[in-house]
């Protein structure tokens, strides 16, 4: 499938420019037939990619003035934590960047979902079953709805699919997301 | 298809704004700036739901109070007060995040030395200055760290995160009180 056409644009140029699958499947069809593996197996190389550009970007670093989470907010939603009582200056800052690298991995595997159901619109079920298969984003299953975004009730899964995308998307994902109902096996088979 | 035009909040708090009361706001990172960072791991073309953006604010903010909750425990058991850089690398560790650790320690290391210098060239306008006891081995370090670039400030210019153009990147300019010392403040203030 050619749905997933990467741009690059300079703007938003992709950390350590992933293969988003594309490549990875033109080389894995010779060897291994066009099902999961090959998903997981791009995506484990975004996430090493991903990892490696981390990595060298974080030693770059000279401006610690701008980021791209405002450490003002940050440092208040540490503060609901009462048992907190001081924190030092480079608590918020080492929560930037962490909070830079949550987001991106987080939306990274949430993607992975969303290319394997043939969507285009990263929503909220991709990340719902992102969360529940990562183990370390267990902490986040207490606040994760739990109607939504489940594989197993493929009516319910498509049903809350349409009620979580906005109008307009959603008629333009309609074509897209109509062949969600021959996936909810694909989506079963993922956590296991 | 043509380039993403996602229905990302025009304001710095989007639609959210309008729907939470302003404490209600405070406990997550603006939506504007989640959306920008998840644009980012995504190829060009690709779309983001704004209930998805909402979910992972909520995530954000869990993820904070996760690693802040662990390496707060981690303090009271040493009899330590003040929560530092190397206490939360040692929760993401504990909590499953090893991947984390690496990058942010060079990060972590390229803040102190900035810091270093910062504080041999008396400014500290901008950053807050390491004021509590725990941080003196950091200042230290610091100074040592300082001495290795005579030059000052190197300028080896990598990403600079976010855009200039942020309303929202006010590093240091609101207090939150005694436990975060103001830019202005250089005295002590033990609890």
């Amino acid at each position: 499938m050619d749905q997933n056409k990467q741009g690059e644009a300079a703007e938003g140029g992709n950390i350590g420019h992933p293969a988003h699958g594309k490549n990875q499947e033109e080389q894995s069809n010779p060897m291994i037939a066009p099902t999961n593996p090959p998903k997981k197996k791009s995506l484990e190389e975004q996430l090493n990619d991903f990892w490696a550009a981390q990595r060298e970007e974080a030693k770059m670093t000279t401006n610690f003035k701008t980021h791209s989470l405002p450490l003002s907010r940050i440092k208040k939603i540490i503060k609901t934590d009462k048992d907190v009582k001081m924190i030092s200056a480079e608590t918020p800052v080492v929560f930037a960047k962490a909070c830079e690298m949550f987001i991106k991995e987080l939306t990274i595997r949430a993607w992975a979902n969303t290319e394997a159901r043939k969507g285009k619109i990263l929503s909220q079920r991709d990340l719902v079953s992102a969360i529940s298969q990562t183990a370390s984003f267990d902490f986040l299953d207490d606040i994760m709805p739990k109607d939504a975004g489940l594989p197993r009730t493929s009516i319910a899964s498509t049903e809350n699919a349409y009620l979580n995308m906005p109008p307009q998307q959603n008629v333009a994902g309609l074509p897209y997301d109509a062949p969600t109902m021959a996936f909810p096996n694909l989506n079963h088979h993922a956590p296991n | 298809m043509a380039d993403s035009d996602n229905d990302s909040g025009g304001a710095h708090n989007g639609g959210k704004g309008s729907e939470m009361s302003p404490r209600e706001q405070d406990r997550f990172l603006p939506i504007a700036n989640v959306s920008r960072i998840m644009k980012k791991a995504l190829p060009a073309n690709a779309k983001i739901s704004k209930d998805a953006k909402e979910t992972v604010q909520e995530c954000v903010s869990e993820f904070i109070s996760f690693i802040t909750g662990e390496a707060s425990d981690k303090c009271q058991r040493e009899k330590r007060k003040t929560i530092n850089g190397d206490d939360l690398l040692w929760a993401m560790t504990t909590l499953g995040f090893e991947d984390y650790v690496e990058p942010l320690k060079g990060y972590l290391q390229r803040f102190r030395e900035m810091e270093g210098e910062k504080t041999v060239a008396a400014r500290d306008k901008d950053a807050p200055p390491l004021t509590n006891a725990t941080n003196s081995a950091y200042e230290s370090a610091n100074y040592a760290a300082a001495a290795a670039v005579p030059g000052g400030i190197m300028m080896h210019q990598g990403h600079v995160y976010g855009s200039a153009g942020f309303h929202q990147v006010a590093g240091g300019a609101i207090k939150g009180g005694p436990a975060y010392p103001g830019p202005g403040s250089n005295a002590g203030r033990p609890r």
